[in-house]
């Protein structure tokens, strides 16, 4: 079992629900490949994001959008236009190291955006359909604001997820180390008490 | 910093603990560029970094291999390219595609630009893509490559520029970008951008491509630092992958550390380097030697040895096989032998997969309206493997769709819907859901509905899952342009082996196959390495088309010309480069050649020359043969033109043997080489046979002095060193066989409305004319109508990457004639020219050898001016070694010692009878008796003419008895004038209780193509009984079954898989064949053949078989197709021009007849023979009563200078004496020459003339 020892908020969600799927998806490959519709319109509009953030002119790709996509973008653009400068990183990827009795695992992702004013941090993420029904506890939130923590050196986080069809926000507050630690490592732990 | 030394090497160490101390220096990751060479070289750069760093955030890591970086840096920052397209949709995110997608692309494109006259049309799309990557990866602009394209006067480069041209406007029109595509749009980017490095770390810096190289050139001047590892001694990509060697020190102005320490391997891994450029043998204690005749002799032993360490405590992640041939054949047999294996060579096509094949299957039918042209095979497995359905059930439902598809014309749905069984109705609900769906989609819910998804075929999702994002690329590229049946055929045949690397799984219980390449890509140390094959010359295979040359496409070439010598001088670069780097990574080193692969074809040559050979034996000494005078004159030979004469029975190949044996030893020339041995056969079953006597002698020998027929070095010659592209002709050509060549003439002759018994006329005169085009190459035949034939012809051949037998020789000896350097290259290798046969050899071929043996001019031709019978119906020119017995020093081997005396005097009278009658048929040479060795016995011929026919048919059927009850082990034979009397005479002995001995060349006299297609036969169809009683019958002639599996076959009334008779093995065997499913033939041969036989050329023979059923199956697309026609062409002789090994059958042939025509009868011998039927309408001896035969004529028409009729009966009478004069020296004890006044010609008794023998002859 120690070539596992790197975890996204993604797996770890697997591993919480069901040891074997876990091992079935992330140590035997055994997922088929799936790219949906939503999944392409997500990617999508992520990569969009990216560039007006960047300040790349993005009107010809705009223009390629469909009417039902050009209205969510016109949308998106009133929340993210007056705010676009204090976007600091785009599609920002971690990597943490931790230590659970001795034994180092990772904690691995990626931000789709980190937003700072006054040394108060946003991460920020797209949300395709639905948010999460019960934010502060899902493990994304979890995972991304303890790293974020390390990252940044600071609690004044926030997350906050953004549904790009319905144009919902929901936040969420950083709560406490040692509970999103507790929480990370009692999943992890599932992995030894099979051994 | 720079750090020059191989990566075994602390080096990588180094680079990772320099990376780490900037990031403690407080520098921030994300302004760290890490280069490495691939994806495995990225998780364990990554790792490292992991490791050493504390806890908290590691940071934002650049960490990419070379693909990766540019992949992701175009993604980043697609808007600027998106803004600056003019034409077709806007994007948010390209395609970032495989190579499959812009197959596709140029595919249609080639369509459009116009190659008209260009040979290589069907690899095409394969020289545009190298020629593409080459150009790319090197980052040559037009001005370079258009210089390029000067040095190596191509003549299709306009075509190729506007073709890969159109193909990119199309790539950015769809904005689909494979990797090498994606080259380009990275130059365009990093131009317009500032960087954001301040340091950068590169890993396998020889390795990396001009392109990379320029980007970094461009950044330079705004980082702070770099850190780079290489070893100048790498680049094994050279040539091939667009690597460069790069002068790093000059880059960064600064001198390398170097860590080539006093480690003996490094030092030895030097010597390696300097020996193969220097041409100079390796060898080692940790290297070991071993060479067989057979491949599967050669991965068998391999797989013994690996037993042996495994046993020893050796783990299979220790071992590695590494080959250029990682082919079916290796898979088979290495999967057999228990173990488990990884292959990482990944140039399989996606139908290879069992699997995969079958929902490939599965979908075609969904998507394919009719339905009509299901084969049951396939539907067989789809039952079996996909649903799981019950296999007796299955064969059942199966025959009954056969049945209401001929009758009803129902399709497979209509056939199961009706069905009470759950599977089925499964497979309908899922077929009504997804039949107008995406192909994605279908295939996402075929296998989420019928594959059990385990870890056990992990590796095959893994699979399943690179399909899917195949498909993904293809719909989000052409979107509905590309019906969901188009795409399946479109993606079954992809082999894709250039898409960038991907993360191979190494698992720690397999021993890794792969090629050399990629042992290297990946440093994958081992404890033992074994190279496989390592005389085939794919070792050494150069980056060479007709559209391509990764040499002189290098970025850095800066010479005017591109000759041969460079070609061998960068291959073996390269090659010391590759052997420098494996030696690096293992402790032992296996080297293991075989004189054949697996089809029987000889290997050529590879890396073997570069090493030592260790004598694991001692040579074989045989029973020395004490020569005879007239024989040691031969041996006695001290270098020059020498011709000798060897009669009949003389024992020729003996002393041939012995000479190359003498010549092998140095005894007759200084500094003698096997490789400058040339030894010429006239057939290549004589040519086998030498190099297994050869090979028997000298086990140790790798390299095999150069023994073949002519065409096998013709073919050499085009094949080597890429010679080929001389001619136009890419890599891929194929020798077009009999069977083809016949097919396309057909064709031609029907087309033109020649009468279809016309085709074997027109090959004859198209052979001919080829000849003729030797001796001058503008002559024209003024024949319109042959013209009309020929032209098509050749066009033909064009059209599908063909040549024909005549075409090599002729190409052969163009290449020597108008390239000084081909010729000087061979002139300089062949010392010493050996030619059997030379009495047979054609205008051609004694050009070929006299242009190569034109230097050292030590050549000997050996042959029987008496024993030329093939000049009416070949090009052979009888002349030629006649003049060569004028000019050069003649031995004269006259002793006969096979025939009893009365049967030399029959012959030698046959000759004083020609003089008689001033027929210039024969040389001066009497054969004489050996003292006490031949039988003594004045009337061993006789000579008899039958009222008719039957009796003289029953006087000989009362000889054979006779022969036979006095002498059980007696041979004896039946030589005709013609094929088409030998069935008669075959009929005749069978009807009368004798045993006859066909002719064993047809593919269905070989036991293995028998058994094999007889159950493939069965396979196809179970319900007939008949097949079933013969297989039993057949397998128990060859000694499998015993009586009691014939009686119980005969005695089935119903298919046999309906029975439950456990207690028959019989029953389990077939049961076995027809319920196993393999989606390949291939491995359904293989299997059926390793099951029954498995020892000597029957088990070499078992991949042959299953490399033509393979074939058939590859242009008939059908299984059942390919029963049919495997039973078409069993009287062939050969399919693809694969030739069967022959099994020692001297046993078999005792107590039976042999027949066959006087033709085939050449060098052969039998105890009694039996020449009947000698009319003077099959046998005629006087030039006036001879009357000639219009095709005869028509040959003639077509040539230069055509023969009178007078001058082409006389040489056709000639022949017939020496025909006769063949035919009575085959004889041991007994000859009977016979006729008869009277034979049945299509119902009525005719009188016929009997031939002059019986009187001329005294």
């Amino acid at each position: 079992m120690n070539k596992i020892d790197t975890f996204s908020a993604h797996s770890l969600k697997i591993l919480e629900k069901n040891l074997d799927e876990f091992k079935d998806k992330f140590i035997y490959n055994l997922s088929l490949f799936k790219k949906d519709d939503r999944a392409v319109l997500g990617q999508k509009f992520h990569a969009l994001i990216c560039y007006y953030i960047n300040n790349f002119d993005v009107d010809k790709m705009i223009n390629s959008l469909d009417e039902k996509e050009k209205i969510v973008w016109q949308n998106l653009e009133k929340i993210l236009k007056d705010e676009r400068k204090y976007f600091i990183h785009t599609e920002y990827p971690f990597l943490i190291k931790e230590d659970l009795d001795g034994w180092n695992y990772y904690l691995t992702g990626r931000f789709d955006a980190i937003y700072k004013k006054d040394d108060f941090y946003i991460i920020y993420d797209w949300k395709t359909l639905n948010l999460p029904k019960n934010p502060s506890y899902d493990l994304q939130s979890v995972v991304y604001m303890y790293c974020a923590s390390k990252i940044f050196n600071t609690k004044n986080i926030k997350m906050r997820y953004l549904s790009l069809e319905k144009l919902d926000i929901v936040e969420v507050d950083y709560l406490n180390d040692e509970k999103y630690k507790e929480r990370i490592e009692k999943i992890i732990q599932k992995l030894f008490q099979e051994d | 910093m720079l750090i020059n030394a191989p990566n075994i090497t602390n080096r990588t160490k180094i680079l990772q603990d320099e990376y780490y101390k900037l990031l403690q220096d407080g520098v921030n990751a994300q302004d760290i560029l890490v280069l490495v060479q691939n994806s495995k070289k990225k998780k364990e750069f990554i790792d490292a970094i992991k490791q050493k760093s504390p806890l908290g955030s590691i940071g934002n890591l650049k960490i990419y291999s070379f693909s990766g970086l540019i992949y992701n840096y175009i993604l980043e920052n697609w808007a600027i390219i998106e803004n600056s397209i003019k034409k077709g949709e806007a994007k948010i995110i390209p395609n970032m595609c495989g190579l499959e997608v812009s197959q596709k692309i140029l595919k249609e494109v080639i369509r459009e630009v116009d190659f008209s006259g260009y040979n290589s049309k069907t690899s095409l799309l394969h020289q545009l893509f190298r020629r593409n990557s080459l150009i790319n990866f090197n980052n040559l602009s037009d001005e370079e490559v258009k210089k390029r394209t000067e040095i190596l006067c191509e003549s299709y480069s306009n075509e190729a520029r506007e073709a890969i041209n159109k193909y990119k406007l199309k790539s950015i029109e769809l904005r689909a970008f494979d990797y090498v595509r994606q080259v380009n749009l990275f130059e365009f980017l990093y131009k317009k951008q500032e960087n954001k490095f301040k340091y950068v770390f590169l890993d396998d810096g020889d390795e990396i491509t001009p392109a990379l190289f320029a980007y970094l050139n461009h950044i330079k001047p705004t980082v702070k630092e770099f850190y780079i590892g290489y070893d100048t001694f790498g680049s094994s990509r050279l040539g091939y992958l667009g690597a460069i060697n790069i002068d790093f020190e000059a880059f960064l102005d600064t001198k390398a550390k170097e860590l080539f320490e006093e480690n003996d391997k490094i030092k030895n891994a030097k010597k390696i380097l300097e020996n193969v450029r220097n041409d100079k043998e390796i060898e080692f204690s940790n290297i070991k030697t071993k060479s067989f005749l057979k491949r599967n002799e050669m991965i068998e032993d391999g797989l013994s040895n690996i037993k042996n360490l495994i046993n020893n405590g050796i783990k299979p992640n220790e071992i590695a096989i590494i080959t250029p041939n990682s082919d079916d054949f290796l898979k088979l047999i290495l999967e057999k032998s228990g173990f488990n294996f990884n292959f990482l060579t990944k140039n399989e096509k996606l139908n290879q997969n069992k699997l995969i094949g079958y929902i490939l299957e599965l979908l075609k039918i969904i998507n394919d309206k009719d339905n009509q042209d299901i084969s049951p095979y396939i539907l067989k497995g789809i039952f079996i493997e996909l649903l799981n359905l019950d296999k007796k059930q299955t064969i059942k439902i199966i025959q009954e769709y056969k049945l209401e598809r001929d009758f009803k014309n129902s399709n497979i749905f209509d056939v199961i819907k009706n069905k009470d069984i759950s599977e089925f109705q499964k497979l309908i609900e899922v077929y009504e859901k997804i039949r107008f769906e995406k192909l994605s989609t279908q295939l996402f819910e075929i296998v989420s509905n019928f594959v059990k998804i385990e870890r056990e075929i992990s590796k095959d999702i893994i699979k399943i899952n690179q399909l899917l994002k195949q498909i993904y690329d293809f719909e989000e590229v052409f979107g509905s342009s590309v019906s969901n049946l188009e795409l399946i055929v479109q993606l079954e045949n992809t082999i894709i082996s250039e898409n960038p690397l991907s993360d191979d799984e190494m698992d720690d219980n397999s021993i890794v196959v792969s090629s050399a390449q990629k042992i290297i890509d990946y440093s994958y140390n081992v404890k033992y390495q074994f190279l496989l094959d390592v005389n085939s010359e794919n070792w050494l295979k150069q980056d060479i088309g007709p559209l391509y040359n990764a040499w002189v496409m290098q970025k850095s070439w800066n010479k005017d010309t591109f000759e041969l010598e460079d070609n061998i001088e960068l291959t073996k670069d390269r090659t010391a480069r590759t052997l420098y780097k494996l030696y690096l990574l293992a402790d032992e080193i296996y080297l293991y050649s075989s004189v054949y692969d697996s089809l029987g074809q000889e290997n050529l040559g590879g890396i073997d020359k570069y090493y030592k050979y260790q004598n694991s034996s001692e040579k074989k000494e045989a029973k020395p043969i004490i020569p005879r005078p007239d024989q040691q004159a031969v041996l006695d030979y001290k270098g020059g033109l020498m011709s000798v004469s060897a009669t009949a029975g003389s024992g020729k190949t003996t002393i041939m043997l012995l000479l190359v044996d003498k010549i092998l030893s140095g005894e007759i020339l200084d500094n003698i080489e096997s490789k400058n041995i040339f030894v010429l056969t006239f057939m290549e079953s004589a040519a086998r046979n030498f190099r297994e006597r050869i090979k028997a002698k000298y086990p140790d020998l790798s390299e095999l002095p150069n023994i073949s027929t002519i065409h096998g070095l013709a073919l050499r010659i085009i094949k080597d060193n890429n010679n080929y592209a001389k001619l136009n002709l890419d890599y891929d050509f194929e020798i077009v066989d009999e069977i083809k060549r016949n097919a396309i003439l057909n064709e031609i002759v029907y087309a033109l409305g020649i009468g279809a018994d016309k085709t074997e006329l027109y090959s004859s005169a198209i052979s001919a004319y080829k000849n003729e085009l030797a001796m001058d190459n503008n002559y024209i035949c003024s024949n319109r109508l042959f013209l009309n034939v020929y032209q098509a012809y050749e066009q033909k051949l064009k059209e599908q990457n063909l040549i024909d037998y005549d075409d090599l020789l002729l190409y052969s000896l163009r290449l020597l004639r108008e390239n000084k350097d081909i010729l000087e290259y061979y002139q300089n290798i062949a010392k010493i020219i050996i030619e059997d046969e030379a009495q047979d050899s054609s205008y051609i071929q004694q050009n070929l050898i006299m242009l190569l043996g034109g230097k050292y001019k030590n050549i000997i031709r050996c042959g029987d001016i008496n024993q030329a019978i093939t000049s009416t119906f070949t090009n052979s020119d009888v002349k030629g070694f006649r003049e060569f017995m004028k000019n050069s020093y003649n031995v004269e081997m006259d002793r006969c010692q096979r025939c009893a005396t009365g049967v030399l005097d029959c012959a030698n009278s046959v000759v004083a009878w020609a003089k008689e009658e001033k027929i210039d048929a024969f040389s001066n040479l009497i054969m004489k008796p050996v003292e006490h060795v031949n039988i003594v016995d004045k009337n061993a011929v006789s000579r008899a003419v039958f009222e008719n026919e039957i009796e003289e048919s029953n006087e000989i059927i009362k000889d054979i008895k006779n022969i036979f009850k006095n002498e059980k082990e007696a041979t004896v034979a039946i030589l005709l004038r013609s094929n088409f009397a030998i069935n008669k005479w075959a009929k005749l002995l069978e009807d009368n209780s004798i045993k006859t001995y066909k002719n064993s060349e047809s593919l269905i006299n070989n036991p293995v193509y028998r058994i094999c297609l007889l159950i493939l036969e069965f396979i196809s169809n179970p319900f007939e009984l008949k097949i079933v009683k013969e297989i039993a019958r057949e397998l128990f002639e060859l000694g499998y079954y015993d009586f009691n599996s014939v009686k119980y076959a005969n005695s089935l009334n119903e298919p046999i898989f309906l029975r439950d008779d456990y207690d028959e093995q019989f029953y389990w065997d077939m049961t076995y064949f027809l319920f196993k499913n393999h989606y390949s033939v291939y491995d359904l041969v293989y299997e059926i053949g390793s099951f029954y036989f498995s020892s000597g050329a029957n088990k070499d023979n078992i991949s042959l078989v299953a490399t033509i059923a393979q074939k058939i199956m590859n242009t008939q697309r059908n299984f059942e197709n390919t029963v049919l026609r495997l039973r078409e062409i069993q009287f062939k002789n050969n399919f693809s021009n694969i030739k069967f090994f022959q099994n020692d059958d001297t046993a078999q042939k005792r107590s039976k007849v042999q027949i066959m025509t006087l033709h085939k009868s050449k060098g052969d011998e039998f105890d009694y023979v039996f020449i009947p039927e000698l009319t003077k309408e099959n046998l005629c001896f006087s030039v006036n009563d001879y009357k000639l035969k219009e095709n005869s004529k028509f040959i003639q028409k077509i040539k230069k200078e055509p023969k009178t009729e007078l001058e082409l009966k006389t040489e056709i009478v000639e022949e017939n004496y020496r025909l006769i004069y063949v035919g009575i020296t085959r004889a041991k004890k007994k000859l009977l020459l016979s006729t008869a006044k009277n034979y049945k010609y299509f119902g009525r008794i005719k009188p016929i003339e009997e031939s002059e023998i019986f009187e001329g002859l005294k």
